[in-house]
């Protein structure tokens, strides 16, 4: 593994404050392990991506991390606190945008930042302005009041960020936020998310869009078979002069195949 | 085509099969229903033979014309859109309209339900044929009629597959499976009125009815055996000819439209949840009412428990031999409070996958506790109304308003019970509830154990438990009936308690288990 956290992290107490850190996380479905022992750190503020190809870990990890999986094995921390033992500061301190935006279909837009606002304790007319401004900045004013399972993939992933921010998290888990978006949602999200991390909130969001993390994050952890193989800030990650995806594909070892065979491809004669 | 096509379902039926017990366990006993309606349809259609001629053909005009018309609904209300057969899929393949309907046919035709279906048609030419020539023209009558079931049920679903695929054609089908359920009951009340006198008679009376329906055509044919037999089958011929076209014409159009039903409508802002208390309990009650009202699934049961409280109301009174009384008066709303308490045996199953909205948020039993008070206060707002306005009806019916006063008591006493016993199986028995309906499992696959265990537990624990005010209300001691509410908020209350324990320490486990892919 290639850890550069590890040389300067906080237990050196030389670095920086961590927003979120595991250790030794570890989970079993059935035969097949998932993660396998994952030492996730993340430093507070700013952006940190986890990128790994297909069934590498990360939803499970992020799963996990906040509260939504029980590990078989280790332990997970939020802003120094213990997710499994101390839920209440762990759960008013993250926001969670999860994979398959599984939402509450027959709530509205609307309805919904109101029912998430509620549940978390935030008094209803705070909750209505809250709700009101995300959704003019997600610019899903006009749409505010339709219900949620009529929605597009991209007012999805808007609703639910927007659901995810209501109540000011310091760290947002987000699964995938930008798949199957368009770049005007996208863009919007970008910009949502820029303003939120200018204050020192930390965002964690994993994602196949390689150009996007390089864009984004100042820290790249990357997972592949259920580990972590590399992580550290963005420019020790990548090394010099190569291009994260190209390091990306060397770290998990997928380089070369697919120039034998398929010879009649390309002639459309048949 | 139609060889690829037969191999094609045989291969997904396998497939569906292949791992899993529970659907292997249910394919089995398909296939036993089938057999059994085969070898039964057989036996009792060649029984007519025995009857007199003309009764025979009533009553066999009668019977290929349900099962024509069981072909048609059946498969749109049970299943929605048969998976196998949703020409959507079909639809990137270089395949014209022709080979696609040749193909399809043969693909339906494949399979327990078609085969089952000709058997039952042939005991007709045994049954009905009452010469040589009868049962040639029988024989043909027959291929016809179950081609005719076939294209018919086929022409109807693709029609209609786009409104079934659309959020809010599923939404609709769901409340009508609800009234096709309460349709059934309808012979039993007319019956129970005295309508029935003469079953002959009502035979005779139905025949004529359907008489110059394609399918009683068929059936006429068989038993004519002569020229207007043969006329007849011409013109079944041509029906099946037209209602194949039919669906080739509504294939080609299915093949390049799309739903659009999502661009339209908006929901009106609830002034309602002004009047809630705020904070997290009035938040899961204006959601649960929201639901109660958007939710297809939710609305389905509260619709089958006013429909069968009706129903039942009126077979209890209709009957003439029955003494109505202050204890008969409790049936109808301990009936409904029954059926609405068991549907929250499963509370978090609604919420399904979005259920982690609420695990991310709860850090105590307390938070749990506040979302199970939500969910009881919400139903009780709407059950509780429901529950008195149909015991002053059948107070009315059985000769005193009075008496709906206890019977509202009891009966949201056993809605209190059976919420409390529900919040409890709910977090001990989580399932998924399937996002299509089907009328043979309500759970995902693997997990109707669990559902079966839920429902039949909370119903068990529920009456037990109302035991203590239903009994003695039931032997004419009225007033205990007004104990039965404070009762039940002990049990309810009890009931969230121990949940809310449970429910918080399984949380992920639950998440997990109403979350599964259906």
């Amino acid at each position: 593994m290639t850890d550069f956290a590890s040389g300067d992290g906080a237990s050196g107490g030389s670095g920086f404050a961590e927003a979120v850190r595991t250790y030794g996380l570890f989970k079993r479905f059935g035969g097949q392990i998932a993660v396998a022992g994952v030492d996730l750190v993340v430093p507070r503020g700013g952006f940190a991506g986890l990128v790994g190809p297909n069934g590498a870990g990360k939803t499970t990890t992020l799963s996990m991390i906040t509260g939504l999986l029980v590990p078989d094995a280790g332990s997970a921390t939020v802003g120094g606190a213990d997710v499994w033992r101390d839920p209440v500061a762990v759960k008013a301190r993250v926001g969670v945008l999860p994979e398959g935006l599984r939402l509450f279909e027959r709530l509205s837009g609307r309805e919904l930042l109101l029912y998430n606002g509620q549940i978390r304790g935030i008094p209803r007319d705070e909750v209505a302005r809250r709700a009101e401004e995300l959704l003019k900045v997600m610019d899903l004013l006009d749409s505010a009041d339709k219900l949620v399972v009529d929605y597009s993939t991209g007012m999805r992933k808007k609703i639910a960020l927007a659901a995810a921010l209501l109540h000011n998290p310091a760290v947002l888990f987000l699964d995938k936020p930008f798949e199957g978006v368009d770049p005007v949602s996208a863009n919007t999200l970008v910009e949502v998310l820029r303003r939120y991390t200018a204050s020192g909130s930390t965002v964690i969001f994993s994602s196949h869009v390689m150009e996007l993390v390089e864009r984004l994050c100042d820290w790249v952890s990357v997972m592949n078979q259920g580990r972590i193989v590399a992580q550290g800030p963005l420019a020790q990650v990548r090394g010099a002069g190569a291009t994260l995806n190209d390091t990306f594909l060397d770290l998990v070892g997928a380089r070369g195949n697919g120039e034998e065979g398929l010879s009649w491809l390309g002639s459309s004669s048949a | 085509m139609a060889g690829l096509f037969v191999r094609l379902k045989l291969r997904l039926i396998a497939g569906n099969l292949r791992g899993d017990t529970m659907r292997q366990v249910g394919f089995v006993f398909t296939l036993i229903a089938a057999f059994l309606v085969a070898v039964g349809g057989l036996l009792l259609m060649s029984l007519l033979r025995l009857a007199p001629a003309d009764v025979a053909v009533d009553a066999g005009m009668v019977t290929f014309t349900v099962l024509t018309l069981t072909w048609i609904a059946g498969p749109l209300m049970v299943f929605g859109v048969d998976d196998t057969l949703d020409p959507a899929r079909l639809t990137l393949f270089p395949l014209t309209p022709r080979q696609m309907a040749v193909g399809m046919f043969a693909a339906s035709a494949t399979g327990p339900w078609p085969l089952a279906t000709l058997f039952f048609l042939a005991g007709a030419v045994v049954g009905l044929s009452r010469t040589a020539t009868g049962a040639l023209i029988g024989v043909v009558a027959v291929i016809l009629q179950a081609a005719l079931c076939l294209v018919a049920s086929r022409a109807v679903t693709t029609a209609l597959s786009r409104v079934l695929r659309s959020r809010r054609g599923r939404d609709l089908l769901a409340v009508g499976v609800v009234f096709v359920f309460l349709l059934t009951q309808l012979p039993n009340l007319l019956l129970n009125q005295g309508l029935g006198a003469d079953p002959r008679l009502m035979l005779a009376e139905l025949a004529s009815v359907v008489r110059w329906g394609p399918p009683a055509m068929a059936a006429h044919a068989i038993a004519d055996g002569g020229l207007a037999g043969l006329a007849e089958i011409a013109v079944v011929a041509l029906v099946v000819i037209g209602l194949w076209w039919l669906w080739i014409a509504a294939l080609r159009r299915t093949a390049v439209t799309s739903d659009s039903s999502t661009l339209v409508g908006s929901v009106g802002r609830s002034r309602f949840d002004a009047l809630l208390p705020g904070g997290a309990l009035g938040a899961v009650v204006a959601k649960e009412l929201k639901y109660l009202r958007r939710e297809p699934r939710g609305r389905m049961g509260w619709l089958a428990a006013v429909g069968f409280a009706v129903i039942f109301t009126f077979s209890l009174f209709s009957d003439p031999s029955g003494s109505p009384g202050a204890a008969v008066t409790l049936a109808p709303g301990c009936l409904a409070a029954l059926m609405i308490g068991l549907q929250s045996a499963n509370a978090f199953g609604i919420d399904g996958r979005a259920l982690w909205m609420n695990a991310i948020v709860y850090a105590s039993p307390r938070d749990v506790r506040t979302d199970l008070a939500g969910r009881h206060l919400a139903v009780c707002v709407v059950a509780v109304p429901l529950l008195a306005v149909l015991s002053i009806g059948a107070a009315l019916i059985a000769g005193d308003v009075l008496w709906s006063l206890q019977a509202t008591a009891a009966a949201t006493g056993l809605l209190l019970v059976g919420l409390g016993t529900g919040a409890v199986t709910s977090v001990i028995l989580p399932y998924t509830y399937p996002d299509r309906l089907n009328a043979f499992t309500s759970a995902a696959p693997g997990q109707g154990g669990a559902a079966f265990a839920g429902a039949f537990g909370a119903m068990i624990v529920t009456s037990v438990l109302a035991l203590p005010f239903l009994l003695p209300a039931l032997f004419g001691v009225g007033w205990i009936g007004l104990l039965a509410v404070p009762y039940g908020l002990v049990v309810a209350w009890a009931g969230r308690r121990l949940a809310s324990v449970i429910g918080y320490a399984r949380l992920p486990d639950l998440l997990g288990a109403v979350s599964r892919p259906s």
